[in-house]
């Protein structure tokens, strides 16, 4: 192979990282409020709504996250008899799998974070007037946040590696191009391109987080 | 005289265990209550429903002559609304046996967090008030550290700090020193009777016999839920009158 040929190899997988960090902001942005929410049901008092939510998380820990995105591209025509022939389902779909399938890991590790919060921080906020909510944005979230980074750390990067999973439903993102090369050319060489890239878009995210926990150090 | 907290006939249950069983307490402006009694009796459980960390079964509770909480004959007990009860609120705090110091905020933060955003004080001026009460408590060298850097004590000093910053009329502790290694008991201590020769009206649960013999004006020996004997604080201490006031103070004798 020559370098002309890599650097095309490298052009076209550059372009497939654009797509597989679209998937990954998205999932990230969207998945953490999400998580929360889905946290606070978890945690509810009314105990159906606690119920749902625990058998919801557990199916999306228990069964593989590729299979869900099937699920979830088909459903519309196999449940419902729609067709959808919309150029960017495949995309949406994608994202919709991403985000309720990350979102339920996230909401266990919120809550694994707001229950090792002890009672006497709620106490000590109720008795100085505190509201519900100032309690929860002022005293309980940042103190939260900080004791969930290395678990959220941890699921960001699956989460770089699992983008690569959009290629069951033909998303063109880095991998999904890579396999498609490696198909034409017959060379390895596009993988362990691929495999830098990830690589590389992974040690930005741990220095991203490292940056953001010696941030929050200041205390313990 | 005027009184600044008024409980009366207070009943408190968790499922079927009667906690507080009928009791009441009247705290004067000025006065230094000092609650003590074996551990389970249920002297946190009053604190905390005077402060409204619990709720009450029935009783009735009057800060001034705002009513916290009352018994209606058909409706049970009724508590005081949301604007109500941001004004009662500021009429009393507590001081916790372990601190709760939010350890994300600095000393500064912690003290001045609520008059700012709860009850709009001035930032400038809550932050002056602020280093007014850390000068008092020793520590306004101490205003930009965080909770984890002081020592125990240092931290409960905080605390009073924080739980005076809005001028409460009365202060509760439920025992401020239970927390700490026993050479650190003393400057907390020292602090509480500094406060009350200002007249701060407190109400102290604590294992201190002789501290609470010579700050309190007025001792509650609570057992199994029950005020078995109050009176005088000196009295009370050298002249105890029921049996299982005296069993409780040998045990602290030696
Ligand atoms: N939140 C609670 N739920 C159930 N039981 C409680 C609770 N808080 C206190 N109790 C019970 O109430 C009794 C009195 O406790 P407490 O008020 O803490 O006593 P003290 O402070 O005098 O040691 C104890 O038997 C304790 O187990
Ligand atoms: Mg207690």
């Amino acid at each position: 192979m020559n370098s002309a040929q890599l650097l095309l190899i490298i052009k076209r997988l550059a372009e497939g990282m654009l797509t597989t960090t679209e998937i990954f902001a998205l999932t990230l942005v969207l998945s953490l409020p999400l998580g929360f929410v889905f946290c606070f049901m978890r945690m509810s008092k009314n105990k159906a709504l606690s119920t749902v939510m625990k058998v919801y998380i557990s199916i999306m820990r228990g069964t593989p996250l590729m299979l869900q995105l099937m699920v979830v591209f088909f459903a519309p025509s196999l449940l419902f008899g729609l067709t959808l022939s919309w150029q960017g389902w495949r995309f949406t779909a994608v994202i919709v799998g991403f985000v309720f399938n990350y979102a339920a890991y996230f909401a266990e590790i919120f809550r694994a974070g707001m229950e090792s919060i002890s009672p006497g921080q709620y106490e000590a906020a109720n008795i100085l007037g505190f509201s519900k909510g100032q309690t929860f944005f002022k005293i309980i979230l940042p103190q939260v946040i900080k004791r969930v980074l290395p678990p959220v750390t941890n699921e960001t990067i699956t989460l770089v590696k699992d983008t690569s999973l959009a290629f069951v439903l033909s998303v063109m993102e880095m991998f999904t191009e890579a396999k498609q090369i490696v198909a034409t050319t017959s060379s390895i060489a596009p993988f362990i391109v691929a495999a830098v890239f990830y690589f590389v878009f992974n040690a930005i995210v741990a220095a991203v987080m490292g940056k953001i926990e010696k941030k929050l150090s200041y205390y313990n | 005289m005027s009184k600044v907290l008024s409980m009366k006939n207070i009943r408190k249950s968790f499922a079927d265990n009667e906690v507080l069983k009928d009791i009441s307490l009247e705290v004067e402006k000025g006065e230094v209550v000092a609650i003590i009694g074996p551990s389970g009796s249920g002297k946190s459980t009053f604190l905390r429903c005077a402060t409204r960390l619990e709720t009450i079964d029935s009783g009735e509770i009057y800060y001034g002559d705002e009513c916290m909480a009352r018994t209606d004959e058909k409706s049970g007990v009724i508590y005081a609304d949301k604007a109500q009860m941001k004004r009662i609120n500021k009429k009393f705090s507590l001081v916790f046996q372990n601190f709760n110091l939010f350890p994300h905020m600095s000393v500064m933060k912690n003290i001045t967090s609520s008059p700012i955003s709860v009850f709009g004080v001035p930032k400038a001026q809550a932050e002056k008030t602020a280093m007014s009460l850390l000068e008092r408590m020793g520590l306004e060298d101490k205003a930009k550290a965080y909770p984890c850097e002081l020592s125990g004590g240092q931290q409960q000093r905080v605390s009073i700090a924080r739980a005076l910053a809005l001028n409460p009329e009365i202060l509760f502790f439920d025992e401020p020193t239970s927390a700490l290694d026993p050479e650190l008991t003393g400057e907390i201590l020292k602090v509480i009777r500094g406060l009350a020769k200002d007249k701060m009206t407190m109400v102290i649960v604590t294992h201190e016999m002789s501290f609470a013999r010579d700050v309190a004006d007025k001792i509650i020996f609570m057992d199994d839920g029950y005020v078995v004997e109050q009176g005088d604080a000196k009295e009370l201490i050298n002249n105890p009158k029921s049996d299982r006031l005296k069993a409780f103070l040998s045990r602290f004798e030696n």
